[in-house]
């Protein structure tokens, strides 16, 4: 068996910046890298630019506060409920988001894709369901994903690696929904269960149970661009460039990007291109496109901004449980994805949840609104404390927007700034969460429950639609204005979907390469 | 818990036995005199290169198991232990107990600064072999301010005359030469730097120029009637000092289970390293922060997290971070930036309550409590915040709280937390293999044992 993989995605330069090359690719995380390694695998010639810095698997580092990984320049929180963001949500470095994801990767619900149909609320998406599915199989197949031998909600779905190890969460979970009535399962999960030999990178070694996804994956067992597709890219000739931070576009006289404008290394520098695919995630994708004022004629750049209700139940146990081993969120279910009771269009993914004690405590500081004496206790008693959290269907909102805030960044660009706030659907999923949860919670055992507000991910700043007056991107995810102009992110999704955002985003990436190669030949 | 054990390094031609007045007034303390490798009584391992040395070091503290300790060197010894710190504070494995540094007339990790005709004469005092007792007599009293007295005059020469031929000469001629201040680098384990006050090539001047600017925490003091051999000279008060220095770095103590397993292999170096940053004294108070300002925050961690008392080291750990504007990736929109935020929360907090710090603890609460629900604040002030931000900045200052306090290796090991010791440097990562509840693998220390 080969030795822990590794073979570096950056290579000696391929591209002259005079050389038009037929893609820039901006950013290198879930949006990005697929495609990238499609279009490189037809020949196309490829640069990708990243602004962070490549890492090895096992550079990063098991601590919450020292993890390199994330996108750490301010953004500006408003509205009745600001969302967290650093740690929280964007990566940066080769590999995006997918270096610190969670790797929890449930399907979408063919009912999600439908919501304004079945509703009456939200936003259908202009693609169906089953393409979409054939997409995401493929990216299952691609990158190895752990799962249940049957899957209750979808009987014919199989994995290619046995589940990992529950964790004493997910075991907790599975007795208290056992107790009230709920169908729970191991939870697909994208990492390998065993050694795995990734093609074009080397042996992904199964997982350990080291608890620290959100760190960083020391031995690639997780599902991450670095390690999947971007070597992919670069075996078949595409050109990755680290520390490039995009700036500008340099346009022809049709209105046609002809050159993409970076920093790297402290000077400006180039990169003639036919084609731009933005892939910079929820917040960075709308943010450059508002501070040049590109692609905004629908003035849907930055509106229909979406965060998962992501509402956790915590509760103490008499054994220790130790949360922060095993894969995190090892159980899932999905039996709330439609919860008749409850209110709300859409429905919400239950997950059992370890986190590390940074995460914990900064989440009953702000999230419980917790200190003192109660605050002290629980965070001594973090080995006995376990939790259960959900992933819930937001609706767009026309004050849920990000927009430009006066002060500007280090590149002269004006910051972001996204008012959030629940509104009648998120608060009505929240209400019915914390209730179930509770419920599961009791059954199993926990006791001084209590409940944390949270949300997670940034969707739906760019959304996809049939209508250029009313989304930034056609179905391809092309530029109604530009149109050489892509975008692949979390951004283009019309509607949030209760399943985490990232195995949708690589398979949007997959179909928006197959459709961009085969308007072009 | 006992303090620190305290690692002893000779200098030049010596041996373990120079420290052994110190050790006496040291009666509290485990201390460990080490023979380096070619004097004393380890003559017979011959020379030694500085690489070799500090490997040797390093193995000593590993082999001891040295949970938590303070490392001593004289001189020539110095050098070999500023060379260990590094390697300790950039978190090389098993050496995560060194918690403190002494150098006691060191020499530097750059080049000795030595006459060179000083040298030419000591290199020939070893030409045929063995040093006559003339010549180690004229080295001992040439590093003195007064001559010795007595037997410990007679120990310095005799231990100057059983030294191998080779060490002493390897010293002199590439050791002491040799260029590592780019591997000892910037330190951040804390270090007491002592000069003789009547010392030559190595008196406080040089001890500023090239040792000083090694360690992010360091003083430097003079020993009045010394030269270059401290121990010999005054013991007693050289002894003083290294017991303060050693009081003052207990803190950094770790139960030594938990040390244990962070110096293990199942940690990363790189983890290892950022854990044992936190151990080390907060960085100087920002200019922008005032006195009352880290009373204040002293006073609100209490509030926070009360069995941290008005711990003030936390908050200026807490300030210290705020200062230098890292920031975790947003702040409130309706919130200036976070040392904006801070200044004028702090103030609006001061002006509300009259001095919060001065208030009775249930005061404190109760003021909390307000502001936690949006009563309390300045509306439309340059200088303060309105009480809707009030609510939003003590959020911040809660989260900053827990946040920087949870992060300590010593909160790690209260709270029994093994998270960090998931993988080292090894080809296989370890990871765990149990995960249910209640289940425990061997490795695993046990905060409820401790306790």
């Amino acid at each position: 068996m080969a030795a822990l993989g590794g073979a570096s995605v950056l290579r000696t330069p391929r591209h002259a910046a005079n050389d038009v090359v037929d893609a820039v690719v901006i950013g290198t995380g879930a949006g990005g890298a697929p495609l990238a390694a499609r279009l490189a695998q037809a020949g196309l010639s490829v640069v990708a630019l990243e602004a962070g810095r490549a890492f090895r698997p096992d550079e990063h580092v098991a601590d919450e506060v020292a993890a390199d990984i994330y996108w750490m320049e301010e953004r500006l929180s408003g509205g009745s409920t600001p969302t967290a963001f650093g740690s929280n949500n964007s990566g940066m470095g080769v590999g995006g988001s997918t270096l610190h994801w969670g790797a929890f990767c449930p399907r979408p619900d063919a009912r999600d894709l439908r919501l304004k149909t079945l509703t009456g609320e939200g936003a259908d998406w202009p693609i169906a369901h089953a393409e979409l599915v054939r997409y995401i199989a493929e990216v299952e197949q691609d990158t190895g994903v752990s799962g249940p031998a049957d899957y209750p909600w979808d009987p014919g779905r199989r994995y290619a690696y046995p589940p990992v190890a529950r964790n004493a969460s997910a075991d907790a979970m599975a007795r208290g929904c056992e107790a009230v009535g709920i169908t729970a399962t191991d939870a697909p999960a994208a990492l390998v269960s065993r050694d795995r030999d990734q093609p074009h990178w080397g042996q992904r070694q199964a997982c350990v149970n080291c608890g620290t996804c959100h760190q960083g994956c020391r031995n690639a067992a997780k599902t991450s661009m670095d390690t999947t597709y971007l070597p992919v890219a670069v075996a078949h000739g595409a050109e990755i460039r680290a520390g490039a931070r995009v700036v500008s576009f340099a346009f022809d006289g049709s209105g046609r990007i002809n050159a993409v404008v970076y920093h790297q290394d402290g000077e400006e520098r180039r990169q003639r291109c036919a084609a731009v695919f933005l892939c910079a995630g929820g917040v960075e994708t709308p943010r450059l496109l508002l501070n040049l004022g590109i692609a905004n004629s629908s003035g849907q750049v930055g509106r229909n901004f979406m965060a998962h209700v992501a509402t956790q139940v915590w509760g103490r146990f008499d054994a220790e449980m130790r949360m922060n081993r095993g894969y995190p969120s090892s159980l899932i279910s999905e039996d709330m994805m439609r919860p008749g009771d409850a209110g709300c269009a859409g429905g919400y993914l239950i997950q059992s949840l370890g986190v590390l004690p940074v995460n914990l405590a900064t989440g009953l500081a702000r999230g419980a609104g917790l200190w003192g004496e109660r605050l002290q206790t629980i965070l001594r008693g973090y080995n006995r404390m376990a939790g259960i959290g959900i992933n819930g269907e937001c609706l767009p909102h026309a004050d849920n927007r990000l927009t430009l805030a006066d002060e500007v960044d280090g590149f002269g660009h004006r910051k972001a700034r996204i008012d959030f706030s629940y509104h009648a659907n998120e608060q009505a999923i929240d209400r019915h969460a914390r209730r179930t949860l509770t419920d599961i919670w009791a059954a199993a055992g926990a006791q001084d429950i209590f409940a944390v507000d949270r949300s997670a991910h940034t969707i739906g700043t760019c959304r996809m639609g049939h209508d250029g007056d009313a989304a930034v991107v056609d179905p391809d995810g092309r530029s109604f204005d530009v149109p050489n102009l892509l975008i692949c992110d979390n951004s283009v999704f019309p509607s949030a979907l209760a399943a985490n955002p990232a195995l949708t985003i690589m398979a949007l990436s997959l179909r928006t390469a197959d459709r961009f190669l085969a308007s072009r030949f | 818990m006992p303090g620190p054990t305290l690692v002893f390094l000779h200098a030049l031609g010596a041996s373990a036995r120079e420290w052994r007045q110190v050790v006496d007034a040291l009666p509290d303390h485990d201390c460990v005199a080490l023979d380096l490798p070619g004097f004393g009584d380890a003559a017979d391992a011959g020379q030694a290169d500085v690489e070799t040395l500090t490997d040797w070091l390093a193995d000593e503290i590993r082999s001891r198991d040295l949970t938590a300790c303070v490392l001593v060197g004289h001189s020539m010894g110095g050098k070999i232990v500023t060379l260990v710190a590094a390697r300790a504070a950039a978190g090389e494995i098993g050496l995560s107990g060194v918690l403190g540094v002494v150098l006691v007339a060191a020499s530097p990790p750059a080049p000795e600064p030595m006459d060179e005709d000083r040298r030419a004469e000591m290199i020939g005092w070893f030409a045929d072999g063995q040093i006559a007792c003339e010549d180690a007599a004229t080295f001992v009293d040439a590093n003195t301010a007064t001559p010795l007295t007595g037997s410990f005059r007679d120990h310095a020469i005799d231990d100057v005359l059983r030294s191998s031929r080779d060490a002493w000469v390897g010293w002199l001629e590439r050791g002491s030469r040799e260029d590592w201040s780019a591997d000892a680098g910037r330190i951040s384990i804390p270090a007491l730097i002592l000069a003789g006050a009547e010392d030559g090539d190595l008196g406080e001047d040089a001890q500023r120029r090239l040792n000083l600017p090694h360690y992010a925490t360091a003083v430097v003091k003079t020993v009045e009637g010394a030269a270059h051999l401290i121990p010999y000279e005054q013991p007693q008060r050289l002894a003083a000092l290294i017991c303060d220095h050693a009081t003052a770095v207990a803190h950094a103590m770790l139960p030594q289970d938990f040390a244990r397993l962070l110096g293990s292999d199942r940690v990363s170096h790189r983890t290892r390293g950022v854990m044992l940053d936190r151990m080390r004294p907060p960085p100087a108070r920002a200019a922008i922060w005032t006195d009352e300002h880290s009373t204040t925050v002293a006073s609100l961690v209490a509030q926070i997290l009360p069995d941290c008392g008005t711990d003030r080291d936390l908050a200026d750990r807490i300030l210290a971070g705020i200062a230098e504007g890292t920031g975790d990736g947003w702040r409130f929109a309706v919130l200036p930036p976070d040392a904006e935020a801070w200044e004028r929360g702090l103030a609006t907090l001061n002006a509300a309550t009259g001095g919060f710090f001065m208030l009775a603890p249930d005061a404190q609460s109760e003021w909390l409590d307000r502001i936690a629900s949006g009563a309390v604040g300045i509306e439309e002030d340059e200088a303060h915040l309105s009480p809707a931000q009030m609510t939003l900045w003590f959020e911040d200052v809660r989260a900053e709280t827990v946040r920087v306090w949870i992060s300590l290796p010593s909160t790690m090991a209260a709270i029994g937390y093994d998270g960090f010791a998931v993988g080292g440097d090894g080809r296989r990562k370890q990871g765990y293999t149990c995960t249910g509840a209640g289940d425990r693998e061997a490795w695993q220390p046990s905060a409820e044992r401790r306790s």
